[in-house]
């Protein structure tokens, strides 16, 4: 297997936009996801690491070699397409084995190989089908044994699972992870989804505008997004945006609107600031507290196990969440539809630009 | 589609029936009749004799060497088309078509001034040599032939399978890629079998249509080279009904088997799966030297073979190569009334093309909503009723006409109205098609939508769908137009001198040696088409393709 290294990659564009610099490694044996809008760069990016697309500046290193003069089919590289592009005009077998056969591997060697493959995914049964008689979830599998039968040392996927429908997908991620932790192969992942991204990756890289915005493992991300772009793409916290009016030792309070916060960390007085706090961190007042600031209710969504409850706050939206079904249930009995929240200062995150 | 009441059922039956009775029955007449009537010669002696063989020898091998060229000259295009990034790749992708819609005695005209005595490349070599008289003439006999139908049906190669070719997933050909395939690894692993049934398709119709070529064998073959077509002609015209229609049974059995052929292969390939947008295309000056020299070479020879004949026919109108001298003769022609000007078959062409193209529009709009109708028999009628006119030749169509239709009627005294029925059967499966192809585009939620706000059938026929057919039916009726206007082989066969349309007066005048009048004319010809083409172009932004 193989650890890689983007260093300063850019690709231009004929209308003057560009992907990159991009800088990150990808450990050995590592799953990394790159995650992203649509149009943020992702397929580009692992498109430059096949080779598909060439950069124009910058360095590309497996076990610091440098592969950018290197064609896609010599990168030792396996890859997922988006629309799986099975060659529809061969058999099942016969696509599996069709990176051994370029490779003229001995025709043992290569039935061995696919049968391996083919009892790790459970597609034995399916060998000697018709790629137009497989199902989607099939199909997906049948994609990733070709992609690994000539074992290659960097498996590139890119948003595999898209088309298919979330309970399918769901089980394809266990199964995506599973293969992958079991032969300890190198693999980049783009999806756009943060559910998948973070059941899926040892680590996540959150890339936005042709650029990297942070790296980490999904829990890191999650507790502390660095900016307001990864915060909101994450869907992990309500922002909020204020002015600095008090500084104290380790907290500062914010002025958010007219309202006041307490938020752990340093700032300078009259400073422009944001900070996030997770849903699960809003904590909701059955009586009045002295920290405490009132909202009005707009809904209550039950969800599984728990309740979002909807709050305006002078015209912004927080999103709070409760496991308490006796103060929903109190709440909707009332008619009284303002409600109080506060958050412990350390859980909320000042974001950077 | 909901179900369809009986009013409606009656309404998309009518172009059924008078299919039936202009086209099945009189043709199904004329081959029992013929064979049985014993005027003339009978079956068995036609197809042992000596001259029938030659003749079908002959049929089957110009039009399999002209397959063989179309696909070897369209297959590089195809390829370019879809895989090089050049700039008005979308103009010179409409312009393919243009060979599609001009008339073969026009092609005729043009070929002989490109390629034929004192044509354009005779000219030059004869300069280059210094030598006073002819030198080349490929536009004559076989070679000729051959040639004529490459011009017509390399370019129809060319749009089906870079069709083809662009529905091909591009992940597919990264896939292979990948996974170690050279680029002639992936060519002759991946490409090609996924194009196998475009390429299929476009040989089994361009053998049709070089199978049944009517104008191109009669103005090029002299007389000696002759299809089958040419002889039902020729058999008939010496009143050998027997001879006649025993070559109509011989010719329809094989063209329809064809035609067959073609439908079943087009059905599988129908996957209604549009132009990928990330399809991949190189730049010209990513490649190397080798394949760049092969790639001007080829635009080069597609610019003689293609574009000569075109741009040759302007100097046909004025270069009289009997003479070797340039006149004005041919338009002073075409405004001379009289049996000897241009000017009525002139009126002829429009009036009847104008007739033909409103009633196949007529007759399509009906013949297409039978074909997506879910009443249990009228799909499958009216694609058999369109899949006809592809596997019935116009000469035997006309033969079946006149025999049956226009002798009893009366109609052979003046056969006009028969020219006119000609020319619509022609025209209808381009205009059912394209009809067709507006109507599937339809949202269906749109038609509920209109039902649901009340509309009668009626209202929402003329209010919400016909509207939205209506680039459809416009292109349609331009390419019905631009058949009706061009054709020569039932015409030929039908009209009587005061019924004479351009393209008989061409093919005329090409015999008379009269070749500016010919020229002429055949520009005349061109300009209208182009003209047609150009509208047909703005209307339907390029999807012109799909009339095919």
């Amino acid at each position: 297997m193989v650890s890689v290294e983007l260093k300063g990659l850019v690709r231009k564009f004929a209308d003057g936009t560009h992907i990159g610099p991009i800088d990150l490694k990808i450990e050995n044996g590592e799953l990394l996801t790159l995650l992203g809008p649509s149009g943020s760069g992702k397929t580009t990016t692992l498109r430059m690491i096949a080779g598909f697309i060439e950069s124009d500046e910058g360095q590309l290193l497996f076990d610091d070699v440098d592969m950018v003069e290197i064609p896609p089919r010599d990168r030792g590289i396996g890859m997922v397409f988006q629309s799986v592009a099975l060659f529809p005009n061969m058999t099942v077998y016969q696509n599996i084995a069709f990176g051994p056969d370029m490779a003229e591997w001995k025709h043992d060697q290569t039935v061995a190989r696919v049968e391996e493959l083919a009892d790790l995914l459970g597609i034995r049964h399916l060998l000697f089908r018709k790629i137009s008689e497989i199902s989607g979830g099939e199909a997906q599998r049948v994609g990733l044994a070709r992609a690994l039968a000539k074992q290659p040392k960097l498996l590139l996927l890119d948003e595999p699972l898209s088309a298919l429908d979330p309970q399918l997908r769901e089980r394809l991620q266990t199964e995506i992870r599973r293969v992958q932790q079991k032969l300890g192969i190198t693999t980049i992942y783009v999806t756009h989804s943060q559910d998948e991204a973070f059941a899926i990756s040892d680590r996540v890289a959150i890339i936005d505008d042709g650029k990297i915005i942070q790296v980490g493992t999904p829990e890191v991300l999650y507790d502390s997004p660095v900016n307001e772009f990864v915060a909101r793409f994450l869907g992990s916290g309500n922002i909020f945006s204020g002015i600095i009016s008090e500084v104290k030792n380790e907290s500062i309070v914010v002025d958010v609107n007219g309202n006041e916060f307490r938020v752990e960390g340093t700032g300078v007085k009259g400073d422009q600031i944001k900070f996030t706090v997770k849903p699960e961190d809003i904590i909701l007042n059955k009586e009045q507290s002295e920290d405490a600031v009132l909202g009005e209710v707009l809904a209550v969504t039950p969800l599984v196990g728990l309740f979002k409850i909807t709050i305006a706050l002078n015209g912004e939206i927080i999103y709070a969440i409760t496991q308490d079904e006796d103060f929903v249930k109190q709440m909707r009995s009332n008619k009284e539809r303002k409600i109080s929240f506060f958050f412990i200062p350390r859980d909320a995150v000042i974001l950077r630009d | 589609m909901s179900k369809i009441g009986r009013g409606t059922y009656i309404l998309l039956s009518i172009p059924i029936v008078l299919l039936s009775i202009f086209l099945v029955y009189p043709v199904l007449r004329i081959t029992i009749e013929g064979l049985l009537s014993g005027r003339g010669t009978p079956f068995l002696q036609v197809i042992s004799s000596y001259s029938t063989q030659y003749t079908m020898v002959f049929t089957t091998s110009q039009a399999t060497a002209s397959t063989v060229l179309s696909v070897l000259v369209g297959l590089p295009g195809a390829l370019l088309i879809s895989r090089l990034d050049f700039r008005g790749k979308s103009i010179v992708r409409s312009l393919i078509i243009v060979p599609f819609v001009l008339p073969p005695i026009v092609v005729v005209v043009g070929f002989m001034q490109m390629f034929g005595s004192y044509g354009i490349i005779d000219t030059s070599l004869m300069w280059l040599t210094g030598s006073s008289t002819s030198i080349l003439n490929i536009a004559d006999g076989a070679v000729g032939i051959v040639l004529a139908h490459t011009f017509y049906n390399a370019p129809l190669v060319i749009l089906l399978v870079s069709a083809s070719l662009e529905r091909l997933n591009p992940e597919i050909e990264d896939a292979a890629e990948i996974l170690g395939a050279t680029s002639n690894q992936r060519f002759f692993r991946i490409t090609l079998p996924h194009i196998v049934p475009a390429l299929s398709a476009a040989a089994i119709l361009t053998f049709l249509f070089c199978f049944m070529s009517f104008p191109i064998v009669l103005a090029l073959g002299n007389g000696v080279y002759k299809t089958i077509e040419v002889q039902i002609w020729d058999s008939f015209r010496w009143a050998d009904y027997s001879e006649a229609s025993s070559l109509v049974l011989i010719q329809i059995i094989i063209t329809m088997t064809l035609a067959i052929a073609y439908i079943r292969i087009g059905h599988g390939n129908d996957q209604d799966v549009s132009p990928t947008s990330s399809m991949r295309t190189t730049k010209f000056s990513a490649f190397q030297r080798k394949e760049k020299i092969l790639i001007l070479a080829y635009v080069v020879m597609i610019l003689i073979l293609i574009g000569g004949p075109i741009v040759a026919i302007i100097r046909a109108a004025i270069y009289n190569p009997v003479t070797r001298s340039y006149s004005f003769e041919g338009f002073a022609y075409l405004l001379t009334g009289g049996a000897s000007g241009g000017f009525n078959p002139l009126i002829n062409t429009l009036f009847y093309g104008g007739l033909a193209t409103i009633l196949s529009i007529l007759l399509g709009i009906p013949l297409a909503y039978a074909h997506r109708s879910n009443s249990r028999n009228l799909p499958t009628l009216s694609s058999v009723m369109v899949l006809l006119p592809l596997g019935i030749s116009s000469i035997s169509m006309a033969y079946g006409l006149m025999t049956v239709i226009a002798v009893p009627t009366g109609l052979n005294i003046n056969p006009w109205p028969i020219i006119v029925i000609a020319q619509t059967i022609i025209g209808l499966p381009f205009t059912t098609r394209s009809i067709e192809i507006s109507l599937r585009s339809i949202d269906p939620n749109i038609i509920d939508q209109a039902d649901s706000l009340g509309a009668t059938p009626f209202q929402r026929f003329f209010f919400v769908e016909l509207p939205l057919i209506l680039p459809g039916i416009l292109v349609g009726a331009v390419f019905a137009f631009a058949m009706a206007i061009g054709e020569m082989s039932a015409t030929l066969f039908i009209a009587l001198p005061q019924n004479y349309t351009l393209a008989i007066a061409i093919y005329d005048n090409l015999g008379v040696r009269k070749f500016v009048q010919a020229g002429a004319s055949a520009l005349l010809l061109v300009v209208i088409c182009v003209i047609a083409f150009f509208t047909m172009e703005r209307i339907s932004e390029g999807s012109t393709g799909g009339a095919l």
